[in-house]
């Protein structure tokens, strides 16, 4: 009986492979983190696989190079529920609200799907950064992982775009007035400013913008996102996993190890969601007022210490220059690897970029600090 | 020159001239921004005279007036205001002539006591304007300034029998900070219970007449009352005695403690009743209350409000009418109200705390989804270690 049933399933593989390479439509796949070795695609699947997993391979759903597998697990949660959130919602001013409303109050489950797309766009971000900080911490900028490094800074500016396109889509109160600090910060630097003005069309925040934050949201960074998470995984193919300097490279074969790690990580993030939508909902905000600010309405976090940082001038220091500061800093984060050109990666042969890293740290949180206690004036 | 040519076309377009300006312009002044100088209105049409001579004695001669005495002022606006014909393109009435002269200030003046008021008093002499206008001296907020400025003046009131600020009072009570503080149109000033031209306090008798054009409900429950007899034969004024005249003193339910025991006695049988009436009330208010506090609750959620928010309406409706229907002193009408709205209050709290209630059904699941989680976990786990060993062996 097995046996019959094997043979089957073989020979529609084989009756599949004959008429698609589907060897490369699998390494297309794992390029989205499935699979962490290069694939000869001119093989059959099957050899392919075996002959990929006879190589030594590290186990990397574990702490810390979890954070990888673990922000596109994140972002996959966030698609499907966001995919279930835009059959109810309605991009326009005068229906936003009320079609969270009814998603929220009257499709079953409508609530439990929304919470879930909030505290999954929140954790997202949050593995995002910590994981830059490791990579900054662990010096994983280093050749030949450049390019690595980069498109993980510029995967958290668009996740970061992301959340603030989404948080204006709901027309509450909160999200209104995060969306028209963003703005107005945006406007404030140079160069980035017109491009965005280009982009969004306009200063103030109306159906149009609406519109276009949604359509953002929905199709051009998502589409961004997967983008950059298929330049990452492909050249963590090529350059091999991240691994400390002191790790013992592990044995073959580890790949079913590897899996079984990836759906207890897939089932524990899921329990993680579900708890927090469930125990710890996100609070419904009122409807949005452009006439009324409400008391503690400020930025969103990742923004507090930019917003800090562009208000922390004293006055006679032009918003340009503080803009182009903060461009500056931008820039110098993406260009780290070719700004920081020595080899060593242990924190003895770090001297200057670890303390220059903790500063920074610091420095951040303070910022975040002082933007936080910068509350929009009614 | 193209200057004068285009003044001298000016002069003759705007025919014909007033030259009584040449030697008045400060009354040109005020005069031009009155109602009356958009209309057919002149100096002559009051003053008499002749405005399109150029020297004093030809001006002022003929039916000239010059000064109008107090005495014969009424009727000389009267001349075209009450004229039906002449106000009818306005739509102004035409009876203020006639209720002046019913009127205390009319009767005082046809005495020939010149110190009573007449039009020019309250509506301005040169600069009159449209009562509609916030800066006449008779637009709703400005008259109670209006009428103070001669009924404040304790000097001239003493000459009539009258002690007292009834502006200063005025404004202090109720409806003074209505129609002063909050801007409130409806609010009533003076004239809406004294009358405007016919000013004429109101007789004690007439009082809950003239409340109850506004608050008709009090009035109705009020006249089916005991004290509506008992205050007629008394000769006390009805609303006034509890709740002032010109000071007028909030309706509020505490005053039932304070106001009924000026009459009766602590300890009385309407004492006691006072207080039931107060307890209905505050009771149903507290029940009503807490019951909008849970829907504020739900509405956070969200939960549907609509519904219940339309309860609450009719459960106040219900409760204010309650206060009106006090003034019958009938313990079982302001139950039947404070009643209706209690039990309101209590079905939208019970239905709402259910919907509430429901919801920790959610952490009942979230128990059992854990369980079920656990579970694959420990299975998961299972299947990795043995996974591990094979790739060892």
């Amino acid at each position: 009986m097995g046996r019959r049933a094997g043979s089957k399933t073989r020979s529609l593989t084989g009756w599949l492979e004959e008429r698609l390479n589907l060897t490369e439509m699998f390494s297309f796949l794992t390029n989205f983190g499935l699979f962490p070795a290069e694939l000869d695609t001119r093989r059959p699947l099957r050899e392919a696989v075996s002959e990929a997993l006879s190589r030594p391979m590290p186990s990397y759903a574990r702490w810390p190079r979890v954070l990888g597998i673990l922000s596109v697990l994140l972002f996959l949660f966030l698609g499907v529920t966001g995919v279930m959130l835009a059959f109810y919602y309605q991009p326009t001013p005068s229906e936003a609200y009320d079609s969270v409303t009814a998603i929220v109050r009257d499709v079953s489950f409508g609530w439990f799907v929304h919470q879930i797309h909030g505290w999954a766009a929140d954790a997202f971000l949050l593995v995002l950064l910590v994981r830059g900080w490791r990579l900054y911490f662990q010096g994983l900028y280093k050749p030949p992982r450049e390019l690595l490094w980069m498109v993980a800074v510029v995967t958290f500016l668009a996740a970061t775009h992301a959340d603030l396109t989404g948080r204006l889509l709901g027309w509450n109160a909160a999200g209104y007035w995060s969306s028209v600090r963003a703005v107005d910060m945006l406007y404030s630097l140079p160069f980035l400013g017109p491009m965005f003005s280009f982009v969004v069309g306009g200063h103030h925040v109306d159906s149009l913008v609406l519109l276009r934050f949604y359509f953002l949201h929905v199709a051009v960074l998502p589409g961004l996102l997967c983008a950059l998470f298929f330049l990452h995984f492909s050249g963590v193919r090529r350059v091999g996993l991240s691994h400390a300097p002191h790790d013992k490279p592990s044995g073959p074969g580890l790949f079913r190890v590897y899996l079984f790690n990836l759906l207890i990580l897939t089932v524990l993030v899921f329990g993680t969601l579900v708890t927090l939508a469930t125990v710890v909902p996100e609070a419904f905000h009122s409807v949005a007022d452009p006439f009324s600010t409400p008391p503690g309405a400020r930025a969103p976090w990742y923004l507090l210490a930019s917003h800090g940082f562009l208000e922390s001038f004293p006055a006679f220091v032009p918003r340009w220059l503080r803009g182009l500061l903060l461009e500056s800093i931008l820039a110098v984060s993406i260009l780290l690897p070719f700004i920081d050109r020595s080899q060593g990666r242990t924190a003895r042969q770090r001297r200057l970029a670890i303390p220059a890293g903790l500063v920074v740290l610091v420095l951040w949180l303070l910022f975040t600090w002082i933007g936080y206690r910068m509350e929009m004036v009614p | 020159m193209i200057a004068a040519s285009a003044l001298f076309a000016l002069a003759a377009a705007s025919a014909p001239a007033n030259l009584c300006t040449l030697c008045h312009p400060d009354v040109r002044v005020e005069f031009e921004r009155s109602i009356h100088a958009t209309e057919q209105v002149t100096c002559v049409s009051c003053h008499g005279g002749d405005q399109s001579a150029s020297t004093v004695e030809a001006a002022h001669r003929g039916k000239f007036r010059g000064r109008i005495r107090r005495r014969d002022q009424p009727a000389l606006c009267a001349t075209c205001h009450s004229d039906a014909e002449q106000m009818s393109p306005y739509n102004l009435p035409t009876g203020q002539y006639a209720l002046y002269q019913t009127s205390q200030h009319g009767r005082a003046l046809a005495k020939g006591d010149e110190n009573a008021a007449v039009c020019t008093d309250c509506h301005g002499v040169h600069e009159i304007l449209r009562s509609d206008d916030a800066r006449s001296s008779v637009y709703a907020a400005n008259i109670p300034e209006t009428c103070g400025r001669c009924h404040s003046d304790s000097a001239l009131m003493s000459r009539y029998g009258l002690s007292g600020d009834p502006h200063a009072d005025f404004i202090e009570g109720s409806h003074g900070r209505a129609l002063l503080e909050r801007m409130d149109a409806s609010a009533p000033g003076c004239a809406r219970c004294h009358g405007a031209h016919g000013a004429t306090p109101p007789g004690v008798g007439d009082i809950n007449k003239v409340c109850g054009q506004c608050h008709t409900r009090t009035r109705a429950y009020f006249v089916e009352s005991p004290h509506k007899r008992a205050m007629d034969e008394a000769g006390l004024p009805e609303c006034a005695s509890c709740h002032g005249n010109h000071r007028i003193v909030k309706a509020d339910v505490a005053a039932l403690g304070t106001v009924c025991l000026e009459c009766h006695d602590p300890g009385s049988a309407q004492a006691e009743l006072a207080v039931q009436m107060q307890t209905l009330y505050l009771v149903a208010s507290e029940d009503l209350e807490s019951a909008r506090r849970l829907v504020e609750e739900a509405a956070a959620i969200p939960l549907y409000i609509e519904d219940y928010l339309a309860r609450l309406e009719e459960g106040s409706t219900s409760l204010v009418e309650s206060q009106p229907a006090m003034h019958s002193v009938d313990l079982a009408t302001v139950e039947r109200l404070t009643g209706r709205a209690r039990s309101i209050g209590h079905e939208v709290e019970s239905e709402l705390r259910g919907k509430l209630e429901g919801r920790k059904w959610r952490r009942v699941g979230l128990v059992v989804f854990w369980f079920y989680l656990l579970v694959t976990l420990g299975a998961l786990i299972r299947f990795r270690s043995r996974a591990a060993r094979e790739i060892e062996t």
